[in-house]
């Protein structure tokens, strides 16, 4: 691909070659010669910017940014591409306002354009500063125009930048903030399987923060539907936002109401490890309200739960007897366990100290014995 | 992606390289530097100087010793006498040289000979063998490529070769290139592997972390679920022991109440009773007709029967009066012609005249008892059911 793109017709070209043909000394054979080869070297791209040499890279970069002309404009851009990969580079990029330029670029009619800065700026969010100074410089809101971007590949970008960024609590702060939560629930219903893992791995840890934009988007019943998605990623991450969601006391009452305990009770039993962990997850916190005990009894969920936690291997044993606990206080979910105290004993030996301690609650939940009334006060 | 462009006449920055600036002839430098005026450096230099009387370049003999040409600086007065120096200590050194010999004799049996270590020997006479000659080209022929000199040779040609494994060992002296070339492209592939594994790496940290900590959470928030359970509970069954209480000192309040007035209104009958008794509420019946219809009709007759007798008695009196003042209106007026009209008057007088007596009498006793009114009516109803 490189060597098409050199052209030896070219007349200064030909004379230089010519020149140095005529200087070459035949010496013996099984030395190098000094001939000039007719071929690039092998590892220059020429759809990348030549870089200046050190500190200069970057500023030069910069300037060749705001060119108004697009074939500079697109190799300074994969130049960055690769150069921001490294850390320092990327400091360096951040301190001279290189996302300022970058945001100017985002609405370029050219999709090339549009594509290597979203990557470019999906590349910076890897970085701890990169992700600080993209906060900062509002670039958030900017990317929230590309959400309808017809190309694919910007659309995959921009929700890649949003989900490193939702990883901070600042940066789901700004997320939350730019009020992005609504578009991205109806985005769910719409994109591509690849995209929607990104927008739910979004959704959960800007849910974590505050719920009720979500809940008034409509957000669980798209939730729900995607609890009996094909993929398993998918089904994963929709109970991982459930779990959100029900951490927050609207999101519990929201939860039962919607009917998303059975459809979670149905989750215990999927063939991926992780779809169990966090479906446990969720109905571990979506039960604590008295209706969703009841829901849940309803929806049987006790024996899948003590199959989770019989299984020593599990992830989910954690989850499982958290949920299993607050099901011991009720007096039916109480009798049924007290049958099965003997699976909580032998978690109290667990390698994990976390599992043991709340065995051990659990232990205490189940033999808990009603007492007079006189000692409640 | 990048589109195919036809090549510029301006090398570009990837060509391999190429003169900054344009080749050019060189002017003559003057002996004396000019001062530097900027309008006159930018005019073009007028003198060229032609290659072939430039003092510079070297020409004829190049075997006999020649001076460097004079320099072009300013030559000061200390310059000049320095060079008048040079020249004579130069002077001075050569008739020396005649009186002292240069090298020291030579050693019995030997004798010194100069010789000419060149690689090719050349023949050194006093007289240098001038030969001329001349030679004119043909106007329409090109002038050929001048041969090679190469003077012959004579004595020994040496040659030497390196062999391949004279120098160096290949495969030992490539490793450490080979290590620095391949250690360099792997640093470079595990620091791209390494980032997204330092990654992969802190979003596992954090998922384990995350996990922890939903399950502490779902703990705090059972434990506070279990207390507001609990904390409801104390408030009901608070608010239903006050009911309780409430309802138990209404219920001891009624029962005082109601002993109270049960006592209160204990004997409230029999002093009913008595009090209807001694108002007269119960009554003989026959008693009470006797007393209401019986007595007063007997009083009434009894009355009537004495009104009857007073009537008499005044009726009597009335006669009695009138006969006296009839008598007296006699005995003091002459009688009257007319007698017969007298018994005519005397009825309707004696008819009027208890009527006037009566309502003289009811006149005269108007403040006297209602039941001399009750009589009056019923003598007036009794008399005209009398009279008729």
């Amino acid at each position: 691909k490189e060597r098409a793109l050199w052209q030896p017709g070219h007349a200064r070209a030909e004379a230089i070659l010519g020149y140095f043909w005529g200087e070459s000394f035949s010496g013996t054979f099984g030395m190098a010669t000094a001939r000039i080869s007719a071929y690039l070297p092998p590892d220059i791209d020429p759809t990348k910017a030549a870089l200046a040499f050190g500190r200069r890279a970057l500023p030069k970069l910069k300037e060749e940014l705001q060119c108004p002309e697009l074939l500079t404009q697109q190799r300074a851009l994969m130049a960055l591409c690769d150069l921001l990969h490294d850390p320092e580079k990327a400091y360096e990029a951040v301190a001279l306002g290189f996302l300022d330029s970058l945001k100017t670029l985002l609405v370029h009619q050219d999709q090339t354009v549009r594509q290597k800065t979203t990557e470019a700026l999906s590349v910076m969010a890897l970085h701890s500063v990169g992700r600080e100074g993209l906060i900062r410089s509002g670039v958030i809101s900017a990317l929230a125009g590309l959400l309808d971007d017809p190309v694919d590949i910007c659309r995959k970008n921009t929700h890649q930048v949003f989900n490193m960024l939702a990883k901070l609590p600042e940066g789901a702060g700004g997320v939350l903030r730019a009020g992005l939560i609504p578009p991205l629930v109806l985005k769910l219903k719409t994109e591509l399987d690849e995209i929607q893992e990104l927008i739910l791995d979004t959704l959960s840890n800007c849910l974590r923060v505050e719920v009720s934009e979500a809940l008034a988007a409509g957000a669980l019943t798209v939730l729900k539907e995607k609890l009996s998605h094909p993929s398993a990623a998918i089904r994963n991450k929709a109970a991982w936002v459930l779990l959100e969601i029900s951490s927050h006391a609207e999101g519990k009452v929201a939860v039962c109401e919607e009917g998303a305990i059975p459809a979670l009770v149905r989750l215990l039993e999927d063939t991926e490890p992780e779809v169990q962990v966090n479906s446990a997850g969720a109905l571990m916190f979506a039960i604590v309200t008295p209706q969703g005990r009841t829901s849940a009894m309803a929806a049987e969920a006790i024996p899948p739960l003590l199959a989770l936690v019989a299984e020593e291997t599990s992830k989910a044993r954690l989850n499982a007897i958290k949920a299993l606990t607050l099901l011991a206080e009720l007096p039916e979910g109480r009798s049924t366990l007290l049958e099965h105290r003997d699976t909580f004993q032998r978690c109290l030996h667990d390698p994990s100290e976390a599992v043991q301690r709340a065995a051990e609650i659990a232990i205490a939940v189940i033999d808990w014995k009603p007492f007079c009334s006189r000692d409640l006060s | 992606m990048v589109p195919a462009r036809a090549p510029e006449l301006t090398a570009p920055a990837d060509l391999p390289y190429s003169f900054c600036s344009q080749p050019r002839s060189l002017s003559s430098r003057p002996k004396y530097r000019k001062q530097s005026n900027a309008a006159e450096t930018e005019k073009v230099p007028l003198h060229r100087c032609n290659i072939m009387i430039d003092p510079r370049v070297v020409r004829g003999n190049v075997l006999c010793v020649r001076h460097p040409p004079e320099s072009t600086e300013p030559s000061t007065r200390e310059v000049k006498r320095q060079r008048r120096a040079q020249k004579q200590g130069l002077a001075r050194k050569l008739t020396q040289e005649q009186i002292r010999t240069g090298t020291p004799e030579p050693v019995e049996g030997r004798q010194h000979v100069s010789v000419q270590t060149e690689l090719y020997l050349e023949e050194i006479s006093d007289r240098v063998i001038e030969v001329d000659g001349e030679c004119q080209t043909d106007e329409f022929l090109d002038r050929p490529p001048t041969p090679l000199f190469i003077p012959a040779k004579t004595g020994k040609d040496v040659a030497t070769q390196i062999e391949e494994g004279e120098l160096f060992d290949f495969d030992i002296e490539v490793k450490p290139i080979l290590e620095v070339l391949v250690g360099k492209t792997v640093e470079q592939a595990l620091l791209e592997v390494m980032e997204e594994e330092e990654l992969a790496q802190l979003w596992s940290h954090q998922r384990a972390f995350a996990e922890l900590r939903n399950a502490e959470f779902a703990e705090l928030q059972r434990l506070e679920e279990q207390d507001r359970r609990i904390r409801e509970e104390k408030e009901r069954r608070r608010l239903e022991h006050l009911e309780k209480l409430h309802k138990q000192k209404e219920t001891a309040e009624k029962i005082a109440a109601r002993a109270f007035a049960q006592r209160y209104l204990a004997d409230l009958i029999p002093s009913v009773f008595n009090n209807l008794h001694d108002s007269g509420f119960f009554y003989d019946p026959i008693e009470r007709d006797i007393e209401t219809e019986f007595l007063p009709w007997l009083m009434s007759e009894v009355e009537e029967t004495l009104q009857k007798k007073v009537l008499g008695r005044m009726m009597l009196d009335s006669l009695i009066r009138t006969v006296v003042e009839k008598r007296l209106d006699e005995f003091s007026h002459p009688p009257p012609p007319d007698q017969t009209e007298t018994p005519a008057e005397e009825p309707r007088t004696t008819d009027a005249a208890p009527q006037v007596s009566d309502e003289a009498d009811a006149a005269d006793q108007p403040v006297e008892e209602e039941e001399t009114d009750q009589p009056v009516e019923e003598e007036e109803t009794d008399q005209p059911v009398d009279e008729e």
